[in-house]
């Protein structure tokens, strides 16, 4: 029988033996079931909640200073609380509408009162949410008094900023024209943005042509780092499992560590990778309006990250579960073995916690550093052929890859004797020297 | 080839019918400090039931594991089918370890399924010998039962059918027949002698040494990592035996030369003790020759169980 039979047979099996077990079913639908019911449960309230912050909320003026000449309830109108570069690329999508339905934003009236005390009175009716008081010094000390219930109230500084605007307005109004009152208030209005390639060719740089470019690494990362921690939880279940039924002389009699070893991630690996498949399915398919918005947006698709995060992705991923499954196979029990293990989730992680200094400097040194270390190539050679694939010579792609491969296969090797050691040894756990001597016989 | 380590008290040379399936050459193992094997020497044939004993901590385990490459040998060679061991070796070994288990999570089929995979056979194949030996071992109605609803005996049968359906030609058994009955301990007696008719050779690794004298064509008895006694079964017996033999005959026993001592039994049966260097059929021949009518003739050979004993008392000593 050959080497890649016996690995077929060992994923196969660790395959089918993970996908029956009625956690993994559970986990794999009934998460996203359960997240679907949770969701439902915190989103009727927040509808609720919603739909009355859509009634204007009322607020009074005493206007001293004569600033307003408020001559009625003024609608301040809604002030919309997402980025200008996001509404940018969701216009561009034409989702900007559905955004700001599912979005909440302020909407305040502004009541105009002779006096304090009639403003007071009217407060403490609970007629108002509030009052401000503009006093008759205002021009000169830019004084404002601010009077709120005896209760808790979270609209306090919005309203404050409402009511700058229009102070703003009425006294830009004065001075100038409507035209330069308009620039004054609002210096850009809209921003179109262009990106220059290093052929001198212009394309389109708004947010919704980059926002792939931006998304395709983070995409990476995140699937990246939760197949690694989700399948290092198979991988340590399986070899413990293993351990307690005595099955293990049974399978060294039969196969090479090695092959076990690769049969097990292969095996374990897909029952994981098929997990988060399920997951993101689920997840795309309830409504992200992903697809509908990449569909309808003119976006600039990195084809060459998009091709290398393959097999960067399944090479890194063999690299990590080669050295969580041999170091985690020496631990005497599940818990044991996944602090053992520990060590590689958070190494796989660190790309991750270093996104803000990558995408600030895609090819800067500790960028240009980071994807020659095998524990970090996959992920930042990715993200690099995802900025400016311009920018990566063909020579450093080639080469992470093949420090990756090397890595990995002496990942496998490594991790396969660790594994057979982790094996062999029931109850306490092997000493350094132990497992150094048995390394080296097993070689 | 040199059986037997340095200093071995014990030592009996067996007389070879058939080529060697295995040989162990001067195998060496220690963990630590400990010492496990002294160079251990000694044959395996084919087609044979060959008995590997031993009191517990001998370092029988630690040789069957080397031979199947679980664990390395410090020093020595593994001969298997006439090369040396290579793990493409495997599929055509079989090992029934002493700690054994399946797994408790699945169904009695997707298990014996495996570990038929695992040796080579298609998962269809595979499937067709875990029936087929599930009704051989009389549990055709557990194949879709989960493995942790199986009694400890009905586990143990699955366990060794497991092992079994692959056919390898050399299988090591490691205490085969613990915590089974009467009934299916020699379900599992017949299943060996079936495997040595069919011309496949068994290393049974057992401290009951009924089952010895029963289905061993040879034995090796190791004691503190080293070979104490090597060699046919009957001839081991023999060497440990006193020259003694028991006689059924009518009427009154004629006294005969070359016979140290009588000692009657009563319904007839004398046992006889030779005087040294007397071939049993020589007394025979004296006896018929005295007139003697003698209607049964045997002699009488040392239990393993003694010879078990002696030996390890001995290598204590």
């Amino acid at each position: 029988m050959s080497r890649w039979q016996k690995i077929k047979t060992v994923a196969t099996f660790e395959f089918l033996s993970a996908v029956k077990r009625p956690g993994y079913l559970i986990a794999t639908f009934g998460m996203p079931l359960f997240m679907a019911a949770y969701g439902g449960v915190v989103a009727i309230p927040a509808y609720y909640a919603e739909k009355g912050s859509r009634a204007p909320t009322v607020f009074g003026v005493v206007d001293e200073a004569d600033v307003l000449r408020l001559s009625g309830d003024l609608n301040a109108g809604s002030r919309s609380q997402i980025p200008e570069d996001m509404r940018q690329a969701l216009e561009a999508a034409g989702q900007a509408q559905a955004l700001d339905r599912a979005i909440a934003s302020d909407n305040f009236v502004f009541r105009p009162l002779a006096t304090a005390d009639e403003a007071r009175a009217a407060l403490a009716d609970r007629r108002l949410k509030g009052f401000f008081v503009i006093p008759k010094d205002y021009m000169q000390e830019g004084l404002l008094d601010s009077y709120s219930p005896d209760s808790f109230n979270v609209t306090g500084s919005d309203s404050r900023e409402a009511l700058a605007d229009l102070l703003r307005q009425r006294l830009v109004e004065r001075q100038v024209d409507p035209a330069l009152s308009a620039r004054i208030l609002k210096p850009i209005q809209r921003t179109r943005r262009f990106a220059v390639t290093p052929t001198g060719e212009i394309r389109d740089g708004g947010s919704a042509a980059s926002i792939v470019r931006f998304a395709l690494p983070l995409i990476f990362m995140v699937l990246f780092l939760l197949s690694v921690l989700m399948t290092s939880g198979y991988l340590m279940q399986g070899t413990a499992t293993e351990k307690e039924n005595k099955v293990v002389d049974v399978l060294l009699a039969s196969a090479n560590p090695d092959q076990i070893l690769a049969g097990k991630l292969l095996g374990l690996g897909g029952a994981g990778l098929l997990q988060i498949a399920v997951w993101l399915t689920m997840l795309m398919g309830t409504g992200l309006g992903i697809v509908p918005m990449l569909m309808s947006t003119r976006v600039d698709v990195p084809w060459l990250a998009l091709s290398i995060a393959i097999p960067f992705f399944v090479v890194a991923f063999l690299f990590f579960g080669g050295l969580m499954l041999g170091t985690g196979s020496l631990g005497t029990n599940m818990r044991e073995a996944q602090q053992l293990a520990m060590v590689w989730s958070l190494t796989a992680a660190v790309p991750l916690m270093m996104m803000a200094v990558l995408i600030r400097e895609p090819n800067g040194t500790i960028a240009k550093v980071m994807t020659w270390i095998p524990f970090t190539a996959g992920p930042v050679v990715v993200l690099r052929a995802s900025n400016d694939a311009t920018l990566l010579a063909w020579w450093e792609i080639a080469g992470s890859l093949l420090v990756l491969l090397v890595a990995t296969w002496i990942a496998l090797r490594v991790g396969a004797r660790l594994f057979r050691i982790g094996l062999l040894s029931a109850g306490a756990r092997p000493s350094l020297m132990e497992i150094v001597r048995q390394a080296r016989l097993s070689a | 080839m040199t059986h037997g380590a340095p200093g071995a008290r014990w030592f009996v040379r067996e007389r070879s019918v058939t080529s060697p399936v295995v040989i162990f050459d001067g195998i060496e193992k220690s963990y630590g400090q400990t010492v496990a094997l002294r160079g251990v020497s000694f044959d395996v044939n084919g087609s044979e039931i060959f008995g590997l004993l031993g009191p517990n901590g001998a370092g029988k385990s630690t040789l069957i594991r080397i031979l199947m490459d679980i664990i390395r040998a410090d020093r020595g060679r593994v001969m298997v089918f006439g090369e040396p061991r290579r793990r493409e070796h495997l599929d055509r070994l079989g090992y029934l370890p002493e700690e054994r288990g399946l797994y408790t999570k699945l169904a009695v089929i997707d298990v014996m399924t495996y570990f038929g995979a695992l040796k080579g056979l298609s998962r269809a194949e595979a499937r067709r010998r875990s029936l087929a030996w599930l009704e051989r071992v009389e549990l055709p109605h557990v194949a879709s039962w989960k493995v942790d609803r199986l009694s400890k005996g009905m586990s143990q049968k699955v366990q060794i059918a497991s092992i079994l359906l692959s056919d390898p030609e050399v299988c090591v058994l490691d205490e085969p027949t613990t915590g089974l009955d009467p009934v299916n301990v020699q379900l599992v007696q017949d299943l060996l002698l079936e495997r040595r008719r069919n011309g496949r050779t068994t290393i049974l690794s057992t401290h009951h040494m009924n089952q010895v004298e029963a289905l061993c064509d040879r034995v090796a008895l190791i004691n503190q990592g080293q070979l104490m006694v090597y060699g046919g079964v009957d001839e081991v017996r023999r060497h440990y035996s006193l020259p003694e033999v028991r006689v059924h005959a009518r009427g009154p026993l004629p006294q005969v030369a070359a016979v140290a001592r009588v000692t009657e039994e009563g319904a007839g049966s004398w046992r006889l003790l030779l005087s040294n260097g007397t071939p049993p059929h020589e007394v025979l021949a004296a006896l018929v020759a005295s007139g003697a009518t003698v209607d049964r003739f045997e002699p009488l050979l040392a239990p393993m169980e003694d010879i078990f004993v002696r030996v390890v008392r001995e290598g204590r000593a």
